[in-house]
C-alpha cells in the first residue's frame, strides 16, 4: 500500500503541471485584453497609467500590459504567441518590423475602424507614419502611436566652451563637420553615432539619393553610386578621414549614449528614445538640433515610428479598437507624452506644452515636431529586416575600417541583394 | 527488519509500480522531445511561418541552405567553435579533475572555485566576460599590455570575438570536472603504489595508468561536449556579439533563432535544425569510430 501515496503525488504533480494556464477565469461580461509592447520603465509606466484610465472608463474591459525589454524580444514573443494561436489582442511595433506580420494576414487593418470612429479622424494625425503603416499602400494596417525621428543631441556647454556656433535650422554638412572637428580633442570626440543604415539614410536623402531602388517593392540597395555614394562617403569619412567619432576600441569600451552623458561627446545622433536617459544629466546643458543638410540638398530625417496593431481572429478586435481609440485620443496621447519618451502622432498634442515641456530639456523639443513634417521611412516589406541587419554588419565594418571601403560598397549591394526576395 | 525489507523490494519490483513511476518521465519525453522533434522534421519540408497553414515545398528549404551565405557562415562558425572549444573544455575538466582528486583539505576550496562558473547563470557569466574583454578597461587587455603584448579589440574582429566566447565557455565545466574527479578516485590505489615501487614518475603514472583507465569516460565526455557545444554557445553569442562581427559568431543556434523568431522563417529554421542534428550525428560518429579503433588497437 505504501507505494500508492508516492505514485499519487507524482500523478497529481503531473496533472497540476498540465493544468490550464492563467489565473482566475474572467467573469461573464468582462473582456480581457493583452497589450504587448517594448520600452523602458518610464515608458511602461506611461502605458500602465493610460490603460488604468481606460479601465476606469470601461469597466467591462481588463487590460494586461506585457512589457518586454527590446524590439528583438518583442518579435520573438509575437512569433511564438502567434504560433501558439494566442497572440496579444493589441501590440506596439516599429514600422520596419510589422511588414512580416502584415504579409501573413494576421493583422486586422484599422482603416474601417478609424473611418467609423466618432473620436478619431485621420486629420488628427501627422501624415508620414500613416503612410508607412499602410501595408498595401491603401488601407491603414496599424494605428501609428508616435512620430519620433533622428536628431542631433548636442552638449550646449561644450559648444560654448570651444566657441563653436550652435547648430541651427538648415545648418550644412560643412558646418556639422567643422563643429565635430572643433569638439574633438582634449578627451572628447565631436560626434557619436551607431553606423547603422537608419542613421545613414537621412544623409543619403538630404543629398538627393535613395537607399533602395524602389520604396514599395525594393530589389537592391543603391548606396554604391551617385548622390547616395557621396553621402555614404561623407558618413564614413567622419570616422576614417576626420577621426571625429570614437574609434573602434573606444566605441567597444563605452557606447555613445554613455559617453555623451558623461560629457565625452559634443554631438550624438539618436531618436527621441534617449530623452528619458539624458534628462539624468546634471553636469552640463544639452539640447537637440535637426540633422545637417547636404550642400545644395534638402532637409531630411528618418522616421522612428511605432503603431498599435490588432491581431486578427481573436474575436476581440472591436474591444481592442476601443483601447486604441482611447490611447489615441488627446488625453490618451497626453498621458504617454508625459513619459518624455514619446513624440505623439496627434498634431494637437505634438504642438502642446504637454509634449514640448518648456521646463525640461530639450529646450528645442519643437525640432521633433518640425521633423514630423519631413521624416521619411525606409521600406517596410516583409524582408526588410533581414536586409537591414546584413547591411548594418557591413556598414559597421566599413565605418571602423575593418574592411576596405570599395569591398564594403560591393558587399553592401551583393550580400543584401538575395535577401530582398528570400523565402521563409 | 528483513521481512519489511523483502516486502519493500517486492513492491518496487512489481511491473505496475515501475511503469506508474516512469510514466511522468516518458510523458515528458514524448511531449517535450519526441513530438516537437517529429513536428520539426515535418515543418522542415514546408514554408511554415509559425502560424496559418504551411504548404509543402519538398526540399526547397534544404536547397536554399546551400546558396545561403549566412547559413554557410554560421556552419563554419559552429564547426570552428566545436573544434577548438571541445578539446579545451575537455582538457580543462580532465586536468583539473585529476589534479584536484586527492582528498586533501586544501583541495576543497579549489573544487568550489572550479565548479562556481557552472552554477552562475549564463547571462551573469556573459556580462562578466563582457567586462573582462573590454578593450580599454578590461583586466585581460590590461594584463596583455603589462606583458608588452598586443591588446586586441576583441569584439571587433571575427576571431577575436570567437576566442572571447571560447575562453568564456572553457569555464563552465563543472559537470565533466566532477565526473572525471570521481572516476579518478575510483581507480585502485594499488596500481599507483606498484608503479611507484617500480620507479615510475608522475608523468608516467598519468600517461600509462590514469589516462588509459579514464579513456572510455573521456570519450563519453567528448561526445557529450560536442553535442553540447553545438548548442550551448547560444546565450553568450546572443548577448555578447549577436552573431557579429561579419557573422563570425553567428553560430547555428543563433541563426536558427533569428530565422524562426525574428524573420518568421519557422520552416527554414526547422530545416537548419535537421541539418544541425545531422552534423552533430556525423561528428559524434567520427568520435566513436576513432575511439573504438583506438580501443581495439590497445586491446
Amino acid at each position: 500500500m505504501r507505494r500508492w501515496p508516492i505514485a499519487t503525488v507524482l500523478v497529481a504533480l503531473l496533472l497540476a503541471a498540465c493544468g490550464s494556464p492563467g489565473g482566475a477565469p474572467a467573469s461573464g461580461a468582462q473582456t480581457d485584453l493583452q497589450l504587448l509592447l517594448f520600452g523602458g520603465p518610464d515608458e511602461v509606466a506611461g502605458y500602465q497609467a493610460m490603460t488604468a484610465e481606460f479601465e476606469g472608463a470601461n469597466p467591462d474591459v481588463r487590460v494586461t500590459v506585457t512589457p518586454v525589454a527590446n524590439q528583438d524580444d518583442l518579435l520573438a514573443k509575437l512569433a511564438t504567441s502567434f504560433a501558439a494561436g494566442s497572440p496579444p489582442e493589441v501590440f506596439l511595433i516599429n514600422f520596419r518590423k510589422y511588414g512580416q506580420f502584415a504579409a501573413q494576414g494576421v493583422l486586422r487593418p484599422v482603416q474601417d475602424y478609424l473611418d467609423a470612429s466618432d473620436v478619431l479622424s485621420e486629420d488628427d494625425f501627422v501624415s508620414a507614419p500613416l503612410e508607412t503603416f499602410r501595408f498595401d499602400g491603401e488601407r491603414l494596417t496599424c494605428q501609428p502611436q508616435n512620430v519620433s525621428s533622428l536628431v542631433v543631441y548636442y552638449n550646449f556647454d561644450l559648444f560654448e566652451e570651444r566657441d563653436v556656433p550652435l547648430p541651427d535650422d538648415g545648418w550644412t554638412w560643412d558646418a556639422f563637420l567643422a563643429a565635430a572637428t572643433a569638439l574633438t580633442g582634449d578627451g572628447t570626440y565631436g560626434l557619436g553615432t551607431e553606423p547603422l543604415l537608419i542613421r545613414l539614410a537621412p544623409f543619403v536623402w538630404s543629398n538627393g539619393g535613395e537607399v533602395t531602388d524602389d520604396q514599395v517593392a525594393p530589389g537592391t540597395l543603391t548606396l554604391d553610386e551617385g548622390p547616395a555614394r557621396e553621402a555614404l562617403d561623407f558618413f564614413l569619412d567622419l570616422s576614417l578621414e576626420h577621426g571625429v567619432v570614437p574609434p573602434d576600441v573606444e566605441e567597444q569600451s563605452e557606447n555613445a549614449e554613455a559617453r555623451f552623458m558623461r560629457g565625452g561627446l559634443g554631438m550624438y545622433l539618436n531618436s527621441r528614445k534617449s530623452v528619458p536617459n539624458l534628462r539624468g544629466i546634471e553636469g552640463f546643458r544639452w539640447d537637440v538640433a535637426p540633422l545637417p543638410v547636404a550642400p545644395g540638398g534638402t532637409p531630411a530625417t528618418i522616421l522612428h515610428s511605432d503603431a498599435y496593431c490588432i491581431s486578427e481572429g481573436t474575436g476581440k478586435e472591436d474591444t481592442a479598437w476601443r483601447l486604441i481609440e482611447f490611447a489615441m485620443s488627446t488625453h490618451g496621447q497626453e498621458l504617454l507624452a508625459e513619459s518624455g519618451r514619446t513624440v505623439p502622432s496627434r498634431v494637437d498634442v505634438l504642438a502642446s506644452d504637454v509634449f514640448l515641456e518648456p521646463d525640461l530639456p530639450p529646450a528645442s523639443a519643437f525640432v521633433f515636431a518640425d521633423n514630423a513634417q519631413i521624416a521619411r521611412a525606409t521600406p517596410h516589406t516583409s524582408k526588410w529586416l533581414q536586409v537591414e541587419n546584413a547591411a548594418d554588419d557591413i556598414l559597421e565594418a566599413m565605418f571602423y575600417g575593418r574592411i576596405d571601403r570599395e569591398e564594403g560598397m560591393r558587399r553592401l549591394v551583393s550580400d543584401t541583394a538575395p535577401l530582398f526576395g528570400s523565402g521563409g | 527488519m528483513s521481512t519489511k525489507s523483502t516486502a519493500h523490494r517486492t513492491a518496487w519490483s512489481r511491473p505496475s509500480t515501475a511503469w506508474l513511476l516512469i510514466v511522468p518521465f516518458l510523458a515528458g519525453m514524448a511531449f517535450l522531445l519526441f513530438v516537437p522533434a517529429a513536428a520539426n522534421l515535418g515543418y522542415a519540408f514546408t514554408d511554415h511561418v509559425g502560424f496559418g497553414r504551411p504548404a509543402f515545398i519538398g526540399l526547397g528549404n534544404f536547397r536554399r541552405l546551400w546558396s545561403d551565405p549566412f547559413f554557410l557562415a554560421s556552419l563554419r562558425a559552429s564547426l570552428a567553435f566545436v573544434l577548438i572549444a571541445v578539446p579545451l573544455r575537455l582538457l580543462a575538466a580532465s586536468g583539473l579533475g585529476i589534479a584536484l582528486a586527492r582528498p586533501v583539505r586544501s583541495n576543497r576550496w579549489r573544487r568550489i572555485l572550479v565548479y562556481l562558473p557552472t552554477v552562475m547563470p549564463e547571462i551573469t557569466l556573459s556580462l562578466v566576460f563582457l567586462w573582462l574583454f573590454n578593450p580599454l578597461y578590461g583586466p585581460i587587455n590590461g594584463l596583455l599590455g603589462a606583458l608588452g603584448l598586443p591588446e586586441p579589440v576583441w569584439f571587433a574582429s571575427g576571431w577575436g570575438a570567437r576566442w572571447a566566447i571560447i575562453v568564456m565557455m572553457v569555464f563552465p565545466i563543472g559537470e565533466a570536472f566532477l565526473v572525471v574527479m570521481a572516476a579518478r578516485r575510483d581507480l585502485p590505489g594499488e596500481l599507483y603504489e606498484a608503479a611507484s615501487v617500480d620507479g615510475a614518475s608522475s608523468w608516467q603514472m598519468l600517461t600509462k595508468i590514469t589516462l588509459p583507465s579514464l579513456a572510455p569516460l573521456l570519450l563519453l565526455l567528448a561526445v557529450r561536449d560536442t553535442i553540447l557545444s553545438l548548442q550551448v554557445n547560444f546565450v553568450p553569442a546572443y548577448l555578447l556579439t549577436d552573431g557579429k562581427p561579419a557573422n563570425a559568431t553567428l553560430f547555428v543556434p543563433v541563426y536558427i533563432y533569428d530565422q524562426a523568431f525574428e524573420f518568421l522563417g519557422f520552416g527554414y529554421g526547422a530545416a537548419i535544425t535537421v541539418l544541425l542534428l545531422a552534423v552533430t550525428t556525423s561528428l559524434v560518429t567520427v568520435q566513436l569510430v576513432l575511439g573504438w579503433r583506438w580501443y581495439r588497437r590497445r586491446a
